[in-house]
């Protein structure tokens, strides 16, 4: 036996969305394949809230195995299939009301058989009546000759009751429907929501009847029943609908009343059910592929076309944003080394007044501390330990002055080196300066002042000569009154005259030494300072230099590697043109092929006549 | 100063503010004239969820739809007036009498000359003690974005659906009016309007939709959309209330027949209508009687003669009381009717607020903080912004406290015996004991150390509301 030509069809659409890099749709279809190939014919009954759809089910198995009741009953999907003895199955989540392990496995679903009158119980309950699981749906199996031939009737919560869980929304169990029953009470005409809802299922499903539930209740449903068909067709939703009272059937069934169960227009349903079901491998399945099939080629031509348009207007793109960033990286470089040695000689100079007011400061502190000190103290007594102290604090104002230059040029470094990010030469350039290790090397020792001292015969002479004129002095004074020349009187004023006199030479004395050794000072000073300050400027110099000659390499050898870089992107470029073409043929040639595809689903299709989808692209104009 | 006074005074203020400006003197008119009317309830709901059968059981007479000569509806509006006429008002604001005719116990108004497109809505007077308390605004079928505009013309609604939908609960979720809707009180009332259509319209469906009702009205998801839910058979309601002689005595003739013959043409209303009857019952009699009563009003109607209603009377009261038309008038005069004042209020404070919005004016910001001042500080909308809170479970107070505290704010009605639970016979200083008794408790509630902050100050406004009783009594007394 050869396989359908629908099933060769679906294959190829199969393969394609592999092909394509679409294994969503791919299984997809694979489950609507092993569905259409499954002898059994699964029909959804969907509809809103209260239109009777479980009384439907009921009606049609004569038996009261789907809950019936005031307000919203049904909170899972229910599936009624025929089997030998009637039996009913929950299947719980475990995984809905537990958070995921921690491996990220699902726990799998668990299935309770329960009695077959317990499940009304069960179903009607709402969510969370199960301690440790939630339920998602309920099997029934139940001994009918309706179902024998492998009829599964699944009842599904109410649409659009805000009550109802989205997760368990009838769309949801869609992808497994080969054929979808929209029950709508006879008390109103089709709703806008419910018009809504059978253009979604339209989409997905093609085999569709609508029933007009509960005739039995409104005496005008022949008159609602043409407005509906009216309301379809304008709609453009061709289905076929089919009136029925599930409490005739019941009654009918329970009395044996022939008349009535025609009335209740159930066998009329039970015929279309039947005629679906022996069309099923041919009519039902061709449709289904027409549109599940067209869809999905739909969507693939769709991306393989949108993916054309947009390589189309930015051919090679990749490469060309590469070049592009390769010739930025260049021009931003040589922004770069511009600024850098602007900002090398600016820092230099910066550096070296900076350290030389530096330096002059600290020997000014210094000149004025030997100011101070040889104000009150004596040269000649305190010249040896003023000798040591003038050395040590020089050494150390000239120690801290380097110490500081050496951080600064380290800084400056540093500075300069994140101007070249990402470069390790960068973080280097500062341990390669070389600094000098002594700056205070140029310069002679202090040198020591002439410091006269005040010898005793020149004490001697200078009290003699003080005192001579004290004597004579008051010796005429006194000689006046009678007294000899010499008497106690002017000898005592001699004596004190002459110790002024030694004392006031003493003070010259010592003034005159001061102003030697601060003169002494501050020359050694003046030399220090030179010496030092000149060390400074070549050591500043020197560090220019390095630091110059350090970065200039680094750029040339950034700069070689980009004008490599741009080498390489001109040569991607090519490539990748080439490549970019290659593909693009390739994508015309599939889209060729699933055009080609699309066609022959559609011509699948147009074999009878098949309602025309919104769904379906006018791919193969 | 009452709630009452302080949204007239500030009316009033407006209308003086905006003297120079036409438009909103206009508009301003408008509100005041309003202000003084009846509670307008707009009715309301998806198409064929049964808004014009329910306006005419409540008035109890056949006034409702009125179609335009294309069969659209516009909003139609039903005061109480004698004698009977009819307005038409146009797209551009002018208002038209009509000629109004009684054909048949029906309201007929001639509207072949008016081109529908031009008309914007239909305003009848009629003369009904129902109307009396309230207008009625029978709605065309609206989708949710248009309830807004709904929720600003009338003051409260009844919101009608046959079995709930998301839709419809998304119209009663745009009901509630963004910009004051921590001020405004919840106006709505669900009514399952179908009720008799339940479970197949067994003979117990109205008491199962009672049920359903019942347990909507615990629903986290629909108790804070309406105050009430109400189940009703709109069609047996109209029906009973115009109860015609003749349609008792087919009735009656049909309760005559055997019981075992009668019940197999009761099946299906395909049956019941059919040429072969086992009763003496015209085929034009019984097709009138499906369409007056439904199959569901025709069994019920049978079965209550058959036990016990034997004269006309006595079965249209039975009707009116089981279709739930009584209980649907109770929980209109409790919610709207009675709450009169406060839902006056909201719709003015609501139209007040939208004028200063629309058209800025530099004197307004008095206005303005004198608005924000009445809106804050009214003890009426107090209470049902607690009402509602303790209703929808975002304030809760413990051991059952919960439930005297809604009843004491009144939710089950605003008379002192509704808020008191007390028989309508309770005496004077009964009540004043009670309510010293209850205002005693309440104080120590304000005042529980195990309560929060929230729990404390709506016990505080619990406490302030039966002082206002106590008031109302003592004054009463003197």
């Amino acid at each position: 036996m050869t396989a359908p030509p629908w099933l060769e069809l679906l294959d190829d659409t199969i393969r394609a969305c592999a092909a394509h890099a679409r294994p969503d749709l791919a299984q997809r279809l694979r489950r609507q394949r092993a569905r259409l190939l499954d002898p059994a014919l699964h029909i959804l009954v969907i509809g809103e809230s209260g239109q009777g759809k479980s009384q439907l089910i009921n009606a049609l198995v004569n038996a009261p195995v789907c809950p019936v009741g005031d307000d919203l009953t049904t909170t899972v999907p229910t599936f009624v299939r025929h089997a030998e003895s009637p039996g009913a199955t929950l299947v719980l989540d475990p995984a809905a009301l537990t958070p995921r392990t921690a491996t990220g496995a699902l726990p799998a679903l668990r299935r309770v058989p329960v009695p077959i009158d317990e499940i009304p119980r069960q179903v009607g309950r709402r969510s969370g009546a199960h301690r440790d699981a939630e339920l998602v749906s309920a099997e029934i199996g139940i001994p009918r000759k309706l179902l024998a031939a492998g009829l599964v009737l699944i009842d599904t919560p109410a649409s659009g009751h805000p009550h109802t869980r989205p997760a368990v929304d009838s769309l949801a169990a869609l992808d497994q429907a080969d054929a979808v029953l929209l029950v709508s009470d006879a008390t109103h005409e089709l709703s806008d929501t419910e018009l809504t809802l059978l253009r979604r299922v339209a989409a997905t499903c093609p085999n569709i009847l609508v029933v007009l539930s509960k005739i039995d209740l409104s005496p005008r449903w022949r008159q609602v029943a043409e407005r509906n068909r009216a309301r379809l067709d304008s709609n453009g939703l061709p289905v076929t609908l089919v009136p029925a009272s599930a409490t005739l059937r019941l009654e009918a069934t329970r009395t044996g009343d022939a008349a009535l169960n025609q009335e209740s227009g159930f066998p009329n349903l039970i015929g279309l059910l039947h005629q679906e079901m022996t069309g099923k491998p041919d009519v039902l399945a061709r449709r289904s592929v027409a549109v599940v099939g067209g869809s999905a080629l739909a969507q693939l031509v769709v991306t393989l076309r949108e993916q054309q348009a947009a390589s189309d207007s930015s051919p090679a793109s990749a490469a060309l944003a590469d070049r592009g960033d390769v010739q930025r990286a260049i021009d931003e470089l040589r922004r770069r080394s511009t600024r850098w040695q602007t900002m090398l000689a600016d820092d230099m100079a910066d550096l070296v007044s900076d350290v030389e007011h530096d330096m002059r400061d600290r020997t000014r502190k210094i000149l004025r501390e030997v100011d101070r000190v040889f104000d009150d103290a004596d040269p000649v007594l305190s010249w040896d330990a003023f000798e040591d102290w003038l050395a040590e604090h020089l050494a150390d104002a000239a120690d801290t002055n380097f110490a500081w230059l050496v951080e600064r040029s380290r800084w400056i470094a540093d500075r300069l080196a994140q101007y070249f990010p990402g470069r390790p030469g960068g973080e280097t350039s500062a341990a390669r300066l070389v600094f000098p290790e002594d700056l205070t090397g140029g310069v002679g020792a202090l040198e020591r002042p002439r410091l006269e001292r005040f010898t005793a015969g020149q004490k001697a002479f200078t009290a003699l000569r003080n005192s001579y004129g004290g004597v004579l002095m008051f010796g005429l004074i006194t000689s006046l009154a009678g007294m000899p020349l010499l008497n106690a009187i002017s000898l005592g004023a001699g004596a004190a005259f002459g110790g002024k006199g030694i004392k006031d030479e003493a003070d010259s004395r010592l003034k005159r030494r001061q102003a030697a050794a601060k003169a002494a000072a501050q020359r050694h000073v003046d030399d220090f300072f030179l010496a030092v300050s000149k060390d400074s400027r070549d050591t500043i110099r020197r560090v220019q230099r390095t630091l110059r000659d350090h970065f200039t390499a680094l750029a040339e050898e950034l700069q070689q590697a980009l004008v490599e870089a741009a080498t390489e992107a001109r040569r991607a470029a090519l490539t990748e043109a080439a490549q970019q073409e290659r593909r693009q043929r390739q994508a015309q040639q599939g889209v060729a092929e699933l055009v080609a595809l699309h066609q022959r689903v559609q011509s699948l299709a147009g074999q009878q006549a098949a309602p025309q989808h919104h769904g379906s692209l006018e791919i193969s104009a | 100063m009452t709630l009452d006074e302080a949204v007239w005074g500030a009316l009033n203020e407006a209308a003086a503010l905006y003297r120079g400006n036409p438009r909103a003197t206009n508009w301003l008119g408008h509100q005041l004239e309003r202000f003084a009317e009846p509670v307008r309830i707009a009715v309301a709901g998806q198409q064929k969820s049964g808004k014009s059968t329910l306006v005419n059981a409540i008035v109890g007479e056949q006034i409702a739809p009125i179609e335009l000569s294309d069969g659209t509806q516009v909003p139609t509006w039903y005061r109480d007036g004698a004698p009977p006429r009819a307005s038409l008002v146009t797209r551009n604001g002018a208002a038209q009498d009509v000629p109004v005719d009684r054909v048949d116990r029906r309201l007929r108004i001639d509207l072949r000359s008016w081109p529908p497109p031009q008309v914007e809505r239909i305003s009848v007077d009629w003369p009904s003690r129902a109307l009396r308390g309230a207008t009625l605004i029978d709605t065309p079928a609206c989708p949710p974005s248009a309830a807004e505009r709904l929720a600003r013309e009338a003051d409260a609604v009844l919101y009608l659906t046959r079995h709930l939908h998301g839709t419809d609960t998304q119209s009663l979720e745009s009901l509630q009016h963004p910009p004051l809707a921590s001020a405004g009180p919840v106006n709505a009332i669900l009514v399952l309007s179908h009720a008799d259509e339940l479970g197949a319209s067994r003979i117990d469906a109205l008491s199962a939709a009672k049920r359903v009702a019942r347990r909507y009205r615990a629903d986290v998801q629909v108790s804070p959309l309406c105050q009430n839910v109400v189940a009703v058979a709109g069609l047996l309601a109209h029906t009973a209330r115009t109860l015609r002689e003749h349609e008792f005595g087919a009735l009656s003739a049909l309760a005559g027949t055997p019981r075992a013959a009668l019940d197999g043409a009761l099946l299906s209303a395909d049956r019941f209508a059919g040429t072969d009857f086992p009763a003496a019952v015209s085929q034009e009699i019984r097709q009138e009687l499906l369409n007056r009563f439904g199959v569901f009003g025709v069994r019920l109607a049978v079965t209550l003669i058959r036990t016990g209603c034997h004269n006309q009377a006595a079965l249209t009261a039975e009707l009116v009381q089981r279709s739930g038309l009584a209980e649907l008038r109770e929980s209109i005069g409790q919610c709207f009717t009675e709450r009169r004042e406060v839902l006056k209020a909201r719709s003015a404070l609501l139209a007040l607020e939208d004028v200063l919005r629309m058209e800025p004016h530099p004197g307004a910001a008095r206005l303005t903080a004198h608005l924000e001042r009445v809106l804050a500080s009214a003890h009426e909308f107090r209470e049902l912004r607690l009402t509602a809170a303790l209703q929808c479970g975002r304030t809760t107070l413990p051991d059952g406290l919960d439930l005297e505290a809604q009843r004491l704010l009144g939710a089950a009605g605003t008379g002192v015996h509704a808020r008191l639970g007390v028989a309508e016979a309770a005496t004077g200083s009964e009540l004043r004991q009670l309510a010293v008794d209850v205002v005693d408790r309440w104080r120590v509630q304000a005042e529980n150390p195990l309560f929060t902050a929230r729990q404390r100050q709506a016990a505080a406004t619990v406490v302030r509301s039966c002082e206002g009783m106590v008031a109302r009594l003592v004054a009463e007394r003197g």
